[in-house]
């Protein structure tokens, strides 16, 4: 998908990118292109100034995702496409997360290439979409030859239903994006209140200022993440995102936003959608709230700290 | 063709149809939601005083209600087995 020219042999991507960006960027350093990570600022954010410097002659795209999808964080993705278009760099943007969820105008946000999935918007699951732009012309390189159908972006048969689908559901998404956020907004609102009210030491993850409101990732401390996991059996949560969940390291996404190890192994992410309703809320609450006391009481940790002890003064034997 | 405002009696009607059609709904999130929208959309558009509007937002809602018909028979004949968590208490 990221192939120019022979010329163009640079990428820029952020640490925090969805896994598949990553591993196909690992795949592009296999092939001989340079790629530069870009840090994240300890909000999620991307330096805009740092993306501006990355940028060389021989860049050919820079990829940024809309919407991180375990720490919910919109990038800006405005000034990133304008800095892209005054250097003359392809802009793509992994907007999966974000379709039906934020507005993107192409146009303004200067993207010159965006991929979207169906299913984030509960459209057919097995369908996506790859926006390119026509001018400036982006060139790609199909994933697939063959037929060489759309002036040889594409090859084969697309599966009408799925597409029919899609479309559909986009419509819907777009007629609804106002109210699915005002409701993402309240029970967000709902959420964060009724666990910080009765469990302290928590810190969220990613900027709150620049977040969709349907995605809340938390650290609870002194709690271990795949403990509470087990406890909370009955709401579906997640430690990471499930594209990452064959390791038991922590997320490196709050890595790269600069969380401790300890904390990063404690985080969850809640995901808020337009069909959970409120007393599902209340009941995740109840439940997490349980879990991570019955977890604390445990926890020596937990005990110290509250007895007064920085735990990072502790030299603990080694084994 | 002139657009004639719905009757109170109309509006409250198709209300009435569609949360009777929504409780239909096998699934726990799907039925809550229609419930919900429903009533939201009704209240939102309370305030509708020009008669192409609430003629247009009447229609609108006639045509949802089609839709929450014909799916809730489309998903009954595809549903899990299981419950949802959210309704195992309630019993």
């Amino acid at each position: 998908m990221r192939f120019y020219r022979d010329r163009r042999r640079h990428v820029i991507t952020t640490q925090t990118e969805h896994k598949c960006v990553l591993d196909s960027c690992r795949y592009l350093q296999q092939e001989g292109f340079e790629v530069t990570y870009l840090p994240v600022r300890p909000d999620g954010l991307v330096d805009v100034a740092q993306l501006a410097d990355a940028i060389r002659p021989d860049t050919g795209l820079v990829s940024v995702m809309a919407v991180n999808n375990e720490i919910g964080v919109v990038q800006p993705l405005e000034e990133i496409g304008r800095i892209c278009r005054e250097k003359g760099v392809p802009f793509h943007t992994d907007a999966a997360q974000a379709l039906g969820k934020i507005p993107i105008d192409v146009n303004q946000m200067g993207i010159g290439l965006m991929s979207l999935s169906a299913h984030k918007i509960y459209g057919p699951k097995g369908v996506g979409a790859l926006y390119l732009r026509r001018r400036p012309r982006i060139r790609v390189e199909p994933q697939m030859s063959g037929g060489g159908q759309e002036r040889g972006i594409r090859s084969g048969t697309v599966p009408t239903p799925l597409v029919v689908g899609f479309g559909a559901a986009c419509e819907i998404a777009a007629k609804e994006m106002d109210y699915d956020h005002r409701r993402a907004v309240v029970l967000q609102q709902r959420l964060l209140d009724g666990i910080r009210g009765q469990v302290d030491d928590i810190v969220i993850n990613g900027s709150m200022e620049h977040r969709y409101p349907g995605n809340l990732n938390l650290s609870f401390a002194y709690v271990e993440g795949e403990s509470l996991l087990m406890g909370l059996k009955e709401v579906a949560v997640s430690s990471g995102s499930a594209c990452t969940s064959a390791s038991l390291e922590p997320s490196y996404v709050l890595r790269a936003l600069g969380v401790e190890e300890d904390m990063a192994h404690t985080s969850i992410r809640f995901g808020i959608g337009r069909f959970t309703t409120e007393e599902e809320v209340d009941r995740a609450i109840e439940l997490t709230v349980h879990q991570v006391k019955k977890l604390r009481d445990m926890s020596p940790l937990y005990e110290m700290a509250k007895a007064g002890i920085d735990l990072k003064s502790i030299e603990w034997a080694q084994h | 063709m002139a657009a004639v405002a719905p009757t109170r009696g109309e509006v409250l009607s198709l209300l009435r149809s569609l949360l009777r059609t929504a409780r239909q709904f096998s699934d726990y999130n799907i039925r809550e939601y229609t419930c919900r929208r429903a009533t939201d959309a009704f209240r939102e558009n309370r305030a509708l005083r020009d008669v192409a509007v609430a003629a247009a937002a009447y229609a609108d809602g006639k045509k949802q209600l089609e839709v929450a018909k014909r799916q809730a028979v489309v998903y009954s004949l595809y549903a899990p087995k299981a419950k949802s968590i959210m309704e195992m208490k309630l019993q």
